[in-house]
């Protein structure tokens, strides 16, 4: 007994250090319970029966009954919207019917997922690379323009077609990302402001070539492309009429992550990133050609946020609009704030992705069911993404002690760079 | 050694144990009883999927949803939900969505949303969708199509202008080129040549040309004068107060929030200029600027969705197309915070029940231009 004491007291101290993960899933819970208390302070059922003590505290019972209902319907509604609805998965198993809608659920949040992780990826690099690229949506723009005009304009087997979409998906990318690689390689214009104020004119060239006679839909006035030709499309993975929207792109996914991980870790040119990253003066002591190291970084990071853009288009509209990618759907600004809760590393990122397509996906869920704007889903991400970002924070409220283990350090240095 | 330093630790286990327990806990508690909500839905339900704009938009995604709210009012066994839409890529899984819940009737707002909603009609026969304001692509039978005439109630709209104006010449200016828009453009200048011809005036209508042949909801071609999108309030301001230079006093922007632009215009001009409002009763809608609105021309969204929700919880529900006219207050005009005269008033009145029993024709080609 005291034996399996000292074991489960053991593996409590391993559980509470420090450890980046540690740190993320304690972020995480935080982050929920935040969304909890929006949920109690913004319900006008919850307060109404809160409001009841005021009056006799016989009613604490049923407050903290309504209380929990409403935040409990609000989690579980985001849950089995994005994870999987256990009735329907049970019903399913036992009598092998309705395997589509038991799979919807994770079907969505895989779709969502998809660019999100490559996209995510290609910030990633660039950050352990010591650059910010804050100009990742941008170049997912270009690269679904470019991919949409592969789609749209060229006729070929799908064989060649789908290839050729996604190669010029990244070439776009490449294209955005070339220029405040080059300018931060030889005049030295810091990348932040360059990526980002390449964001609106990639938007406004959007609008531009939406408009032109090449791309706009015939016999329509607005921003609208044609559909991308059916060779072009990356199809459902369980085919069309299974109504699941998951694709082959997350196949795409994965291979980047793979690709990403034997980048870093065991290529010369990735480690040839990772030095530069943690230290540019050592990196250029030791022989590493920074102006290359920048302008590469930049058209790797660039190609990869382009094929998050047309995989995306590819994936899930077959076209392209002038609200592609455009505001909420800007998954190049929540590939930022995917890629630092991932802590850079191709793993990471691959979870960091799949929560948040479950928060998204889930917190439509949510507002079809219980009238909780998807608001909800946008604060808890955030909060999540502040309590990762302040992992002193983290550690103080749950009194986490230091690990044995070094914990892994961001390599960007931002404005000291 | 190590030991005190575990029994230290284990001091705050309850805590983090509380608090991840409450979110965690609640959770897997309630997974298990989500089986309740699946069997109580004898209810009829109806769910709105609004476009970019939200149900706060003050427009049209408003009206949608207000529409089904007023329906949730006359019948009690319509509940009712929605799911704005954060760009284009939302429609799709947000009809999607609906339909997974088995609502009995799903709207959506606007004519962007057109190919997911036919593409989703065509796939689910037994779901019923009515959207708003478009014409739709499919002929499935599942889909109610809410269409409005506005050209009838820019007749009025522009035949109040007309006999308003102290300057003789009016205008007006669209967003984009669309037919949606185009109609409201072309009723208004018919207006405005019906008043010349039967009150023996000459009252100028900027902004629009209409090309000869009848206007539809399908097509209304013209040339005139556009901002290109349905946001740039500054171009709005630079259009009226362009008009206002050329000698008109009233504007009818027919852009949605670019409108507001005008009324900035309108403001800055001085007594004597005013807006002719669109979409909406401006003096609700946008109720700090009533005084700077002759009136306004509706559409009639609210009605006609409250209208397909009732019928179709009545199990009353008939694909195919809604129009709204005058005679079902599918479009109208009201009047702002400017004064108008009784007998202007009249005189409108007597308008509108012409063009309610057609014997007053809405084409502006069937009068003479001025």
């Amino acid at each position: 007994m005291p034996r399996a004491f000292t074991q489960f007291a053991n593996a409590w101290v391993r559980l509470t250090s420090k450890s980046p993960i540690v740190v993320t899933f304690f972020a995480i819970v935080l982050g929920l319970l935040i969304g909890a208390l929006i949920i109690i302070t913004t319900t006008p059922a919850v307060l109404v029966s809160w409001r009841g003590l005021f009056h006799s505290w016989g009613g604490l019972g049923h407050a903290l009954k309504v209380t929990f209902d409403n935040v409990g319907s609000a989690y579980r509604d985001m849950f089995s919207g994005s994870v999987v609805n256990p009735p329907e998965f049970w019903h399913a198993l036992t009598t092998g019917k309705n395997w589509n809608q038991a799979l919807t659920p994770i079907s969505e949040t895989l779709t969502y997922a998809t660019p999100l992780i490559i996209a995510s990826i290609g910030v990633g690099l660039a950050f352990q690379t010591g650059i910010f690229n804050i100009g990742a949506n941008g170049q997912a723009i270009l690269g679904g323009i470019a991919g949409a005009s592969v789609a749209t304009l060229i006729h070929l087997p799908m064989i060649l077609h789908l290839p050729l979409t996604m190669l010029a998906g990244i070439a776009g990318g490449m294209i955005a990302g070339s220029i405040p690689g080059l300018l931060k390689a030889f005049t030295g214009a810091h990348e932040v402001i360059v990526t980002l104020m390449l964001n609106y004119v990639v938007a406004l060239f959007l609008i531009f070539s939406l408009l032109s006679t090449a791309l706009q839909r015939p016999n329509q006035s607005n921003d609208i492309s044609r559909n991308f030709d059916p060779s072009a499309q990356l199809a459902p993975l369980f085919g069309t009429a299974s109504g699941l929207r998951v694709s082959w792109g997350i196949f795409i996914a994965l291979a980047v992550v793979v690709f990403a991980w034997w980048f870093l870790d065991r290529s010369s040119l990735g480690f040839d990133f990772r030095v530069t990253g943690a230290n540019p003066n050592a990196a250029r002591a030791s022989g590493i050609n920074a102006k290359a190291v920048i302008v590469m970084v930049f058209l790797l990071s660039g190609g990869l946020a382009g094929l998050a853009g047309v995989v995306q288009a590819s994936s899930t509209t077959h076209l392209i609009d002038g609200g592609f990618l455009i505001g909420n759907a800007g998954i190049g600004f929540t590939a930022i704030t995917v890629a630092l809760l991932g802590r850079n590393r191709p793993m990471g990122i691959l979870w960091a992705s799949l929560l948040f397509a479950a928060l998204g996906v889930g917190g439509r869920a949510m507002q079809a069911s219980t009238g909780i704007p998807l608001d909800l889903a946008t604060v808890i991400q955030s909060a999540i993404v502040l309590f990762v970002a302040t992992p002193v924070l983290v550690k103080e409220i749950f009194r986490l002690h230091t690990a044995q283990t070094g914990a892994v350090q961001l390599a960007t240095k931002g404005w000291s760079s | 050694m190590q030991k005190v330093q575990i029994r230290g630790r284990l001091r705050h286990l309850g805590m983090v144990i509380g608090a991840s327990s409450l979110v965690l806990g609640t959770l897997t508690i309630s997974v298990a009883a989500n089986t309740v909500s699946a069997t109580a839905a004898t209810k009829f339900k109806a769910c709105v999927v609004t476009d970019t704009g939200g149900v706060n938009d003050k427009s049209f995604n408003a009206s949608a949803w207000q529409g089904a709210k007023d329906a949730k009012k006359i019948n009690k066994n319509i509940s009712i939900s929605y799911l704005s839409s954060t760009s284009s890529t939302d429609y799709v899984p947000n009809i999607n969505k609906f339909i997974q819940q088995r609502c009995g009737l799903i709207v959506t707002v606007g004519f962007l949303m057109d190919e997911a909603t036919s593409t989703a009609s065509n796939a689910h026969l037994s779901q019923k969708f009515a959207i708003v304001d478009d014409a739709p692509s499919t002929k499935s039978k599942n889909v109610l199509s809410l269409q409005y005439e506005t050209d009838q109630g820019a007749f009025l709209g522009g035949y109040l202008a007309a006999a308003s104006t102290k300057t003789g010449a009016v205008g007006t200016f669209g967003g984009m080129q669309f037919p949606s828009v185009t109609l409201y453009m072309n009723g208004f200048v018919a207006g405005v040549r019906y008043y010349n011809k039967t009150q023996g005036a000459a009252v100028k209508a900027l902004g629009w040309n209409p090309a000869s042949g009848k206007c539809s909801l399908g097509k209304c071609d013209g040339t005139g004068t556009f901002v290109g999108n349905f946001s740039d309030q500054t171009a709005g301001k630079t259009i009226t107060a362009g008009d206002f230079a050329a000698g008109a006093d009233i504007v009818f922007p027919v852009a949605g929030s670019v409108g507001l632009g005008s009324v900035a215009a309108a403001q800055q001009a001085g007594a004597g200029h005013s807006v002719m409002w669109v979409d909406t009763n401006g003096c609700v809608s946008d109720a700090q600027y009533c005084s700077s609105f002759i009136g306004s021309v509706t559409k009639g969204v609210e009605p006609s969705v409250r209208d397909a929700i009732l019928s179709a919880a009545k199990g009353k529900f008939h694909g195919g197309t809604y129009v709204g006219t005058l005679k079902n207050q599918g479009t109208g005009v009201t009047y702002g915070g400017i004064t108008v005269p009784a007998s202007v008033k009249a005189k409108l009145n007597a308008v509108a029940a012409g063009i309610k029993n057609g014997s007053i024709s809405v084409n502006p080609n069937d009068y003479p231009a001025s």
